[in-house]
């Protein structure tokens, strides 16, 4: 019933073509499967994320858990090698029940929070089987946003990011608490505090040394220069030969440079080693830090609006982007736009696409291309519009010759 | 996609979590179990002033703790789980494309550019508060209100719309009547047209005749059919569902009527209809997955990608982002160019003027069109435009 009241509506209102082609023809984009697949894969870091987030807390609860419940058996054992009273012994065993209590009520949260996050990761995989050709342009807006979230969190504009997140209710599908954890670290690095970064690195210690991380040893060089810049060398020395010692096999080259600022002090013009007390180191070992964060997280390095920029930006190019008719609708006709996409390559297509000038829309078997005898191509549609109004006349928008319908000449495009 | 897999895989995570979760529960509570018998024997020893070797109690307790073997219980359900962690780790690895940015050039992006793109999406959007929010943050809180202020009004028409009142909008196109006369537009009528059935439903033939004299009348050379409906219409009063134009009051009008009006607003304002953010983005998704098919193929090739002045693959857009006619030369599978254009040859098929000149060696000779048994002649070919 609403189907059929649409054309109808459609048709007492007549929709004449405007000269403007304002019009985006209103034809349903057919479903396509194979492409919405295309796309869900592209949602790597969307099912990631959380399940890293997740496996995370479900190592560190075991850690817990393990060390508390290790403590509780050597507290035994420790008991029993040792000549207790037995008020002591009671006392102790009591102590050790207590224990017991508190690491159970510990499991309990732990285990809840765990199944928050699991929950989290359900939401996301049910997201992406959500997706179909009916409710494509929702889940295309939710995507948007999602896409904006993600941006905003990596500028560290998180108060927005979160206002967007809450406008749309999106919170399970972005990943605010996680950048949480790297807003506290980044905050700390703005104040040259190194602290917050380096219980980090001890945190995730076994997979930043899988991946050969040196961010720790960049996080001690610059507490070494700090120590330099303060003219405290002999903490100084100390320090390097408890914490940057270590790296000395791997990383050489990086640590002699830094130890000989010991010489040269903070105010010194050579060029080596002036830089390593300038102030952009900071925002040097924030940028480190992010990318350690988001390796580790399963996040893409950039953020997810430039990579979707980028190719669209991309695919939409072309010369005509660049001439003075361009259309409104094509966003390469806006300034901000062109900017971003002059480094970038022009699109490629294999086959012909034409667009009606007059109502941009396009021409094919259906709504063949014709021809007027200046050589300039209108679609049968607008074209037969144009004559029913005009008697049989056709005046080209775009040169004002004025012909007869009958002079018109289809052309075959194969 | 397989994402019932997938699915599947995560509830065996989930569950293995469940189990281990219920394993270590377990495991505490025979721990605290074995202490607090001990603690029982201890004070009823305490209480018969029995003697009792203390010792002896703490080591059988130690000897229990060994049997028992708390941490080894909680071992085996933790490698399973690891073992389902892992597996749907490398299914996400499988089923997905683990790194979307192997087709990204690095380049910088200009932060500014970006950020007024984003801004000027919200308030596209109609997403005023978290716009001002945005340019707020972004330190450029100046140039938010010029480009919100025009979203603003139209946002405005459009809510007085979703409440069925067309005040606003009536407003707004009778100061813009000549603009939208220019551009071709027929919103002034519709919207005219919505008001006089509104007014006509509301059961006033008198008010309805005197609004279709008043608004209407100016389109009668333009519009006849459309008008000679409407006044049709003055028939029915009070009975309009019942009659052959109960389409006019489908609800779904207002729908459309409020989409044209947007439509035409951001038309005046120089603006796309949808957001020029979304619309890029979009194209985006469609045309990373072949790119990045090709960044696999030719992961050898990554620096070339870096300067390369056309995208390596071919791209299918969808319609909606087609806003340019593209002619790919048919037989030497190049796009047009303003030195290469398309030539209409006598037959009606179209081919690039390089092909033809190539074909008739230099417009010396005649020759056959590849797509019909006709003869071409150079000479008579003739330069489109598109």
């Amino acid at each position: 019933m609403e189907m059929d009241s649409l054309p109808n509506g459609n048709n007492t209102s007549g929709t004449p073509i405007s000269a403007t082609a304002t019009a985006n023809p209103a034809q349903p984009p057919s479903s396509n499967l194979p492409q919405l697949t295309e796309s869900l894969k592209l949602e790597h870091q969307f099912l990631r994320v959380p399940f890293e987030y997740y496996k995370k807390t479900l190592r560190a609860n075991h850690r817990a858990v393990e060390k508390e419940m290790s403590a509780v058996i050597s507290g035994v054992n420790e008991a029993a090698a040792t000549d207790l009273s037995p008020d002591d012994a009671v006392n102790h065993l009591n102590s050790l029940v207590s224990r017991l209590q508190g690491l159970k009520r510990k499991l309990e949260e732990g285990s809840r929070a765990e199944h928050l996050q699991a929950q989290k990761c359900r939401v996301r995989l049910d997201h992406l089987e959500s997706a179909d050709a009916e409710n494509m342009s929702e889940w295309n807006n939710t995507r948007m946003k999602r896409i904006l979230v993600d941006y905003m969190l990596r500028m560290s504009y998180y108060d927005t990011a979160v206002k967007l997140a809450e406008s749309s209710n999106l919170q399970d599908l972005v990943d605010i608490d996680v950048f949480q954890e790297a807003k506290k670290v980044i905050d700390a690095l703005q104040n040259k505090d190194v602290a917050p970064a380096l219980a980090w690195c001890a945190d995730n210690k076994s997979r930043l040394k899988k991946s050969k991380s040196k961010l720790e040893f960049q996080l001690r060089l610059q507490e070494f220069i700090e120590l330099v810049r303060a003219q405290n060398n002999l903490r100084a020395i100390t320090y390097a030969r408890k914490y940057l010692a270590p790296w000395g096999a791997t990383h050489m080259k990086e640590l002699q440079r830094v130890i000989a600022t010991l010489a040269f002090k903070r105010d010194t013009e050579c060029a080596t080693y002036k830089v390593l007390f300038e102030a952009k180191q900071w925002d040097y070992l924030v940028d480190q830090f992010k990318q350690e964060f988001c390796k580790l997280y399963g996040m893409t390095l950039e953020p997810l609006l430039n990579i979707y920029l980028q190719a669209g930006l991309s695919a939409l190019k072309t010369p005509y982007c660049y001439e003075d008719d361009c259309t409104k609708e094509d966003p390469l006709s806006q300034e901000a736009f062109r900017t971003l996409a002059m480094p970038l390559p022009y699109s490629k297509q294999h086959h012909s696409k034409l667009v009606c000038y007059i109502t941009k829309e396009l021409m094919d078997t259906e709504n063949p291309p014709q021809v007027l005898p200046n050589g300039y191509v209108y679609s049968t549609k607008a074209l037969e519009e144009m004559a029913k109004k005009n008697n049989g006349t056709i005046i080209c928008p775009r040169t004002g010759l004025v012909c007869s319908y009958t002079e018109l000449v289809k052309a075959y495009i194969s | 996609m397989e994402l019932s897999t997938i699915k599947d895989a995560f509830d065996r995570v989930t569950k293995k979590q469940k189990l281990s979760c219920s394993k270590t529960q377990e495991a505490i509570d025979q721990i605290r179990q074995e202490i607090e018998s001990v603690l029982d024997t201890l004070q009823s020893a305490n209480n018969t002033d029995h003697e009792l070797d203390y010792k002896t109690v703490l080591n059988e307790l130690k000897a229990s703790f060994l049997l028992i073997a708390p941490l080894s219980q909680m071992e085996g359900t933790q490698k399973e789980l690891n073992v389902a962690l892992t597996k749907y780790g490398k299914l996400l690895e499988k089923h997905f494309n683990p790194d979307i940015s192997k087709a990204y050039r690095n380049i910088d992006i200009d932060r500014h550019t970006l950020n007024q793109i984003i801004a000027n999406h919200f308030y596209h959007q109609g997403l005023f508060e978290i716009g001002d929010h945005f340019m707020s943050v972004v330190g450029e809180p100046e140039s938010a209100a010029i480009m919100k202020f025009p979203f603003v009004e139209m946002y405005q028409i459009l809510e007085a719309m979703q409440n069925q009142n067309l005040e606003p909008a009536l407003n707004w196109a009778s100061t813009n009547g000549d603009k939208l006369a220019q551009s071709g537009s027929d919103i002034v009528l519709k919207l005219h047209s919505m008001q006089f059935v509104k007014v006509l439903q509301n059961g006033s033939r008198e008010e309805a005749l005197h609004y279709a004299r008043m608004h209407l009348s100016p389109f009668a050379t333009s519009h006849m059919t459309d008008i000679q409906k409407l006044m049709g219409c003055l028939l029915w009063t009070g009975k309009l569902d019942r009659s052959p134009y109960h389409a006019l009051l489908s609800p779904s009008n207002w729908d459309k009527l409020a989409e044209e009006l947007k439509r035409q607003f951001c038309n005046l304002l120089g603006q796309s209809y949808n957001s020029p953010l979304s619309v890029t983005v979009a194209a985006g998704v469609q045309v990373l997955p072949p790119l990045l098919k090709f960044m696999n193929v030719m992961a050898g090739k990554k620096n070339e990608w870096q300067s390369m002045n056309q995208l390596p693959v071919p791209v299918e857009l969808d319609r909606e982002f087609q806003f340019h006619s593209i002619f790919v030369c048919p037989v030497s599978k190049e796009q047009a160019t303003e030195d290469n254009p398309p030539m209409l040859m006598s037959c009606g098929h179209v081919l690039c003027k390089q092909s033809i000149l190539k074909m008739s060696k230099n417009s010396t000779k005649v020759f056959k069109c590849p797509y019909c048994p006709f003869d071409i002649d150079a000479a008579q070919c003739k330069q489109l435009y598109f």
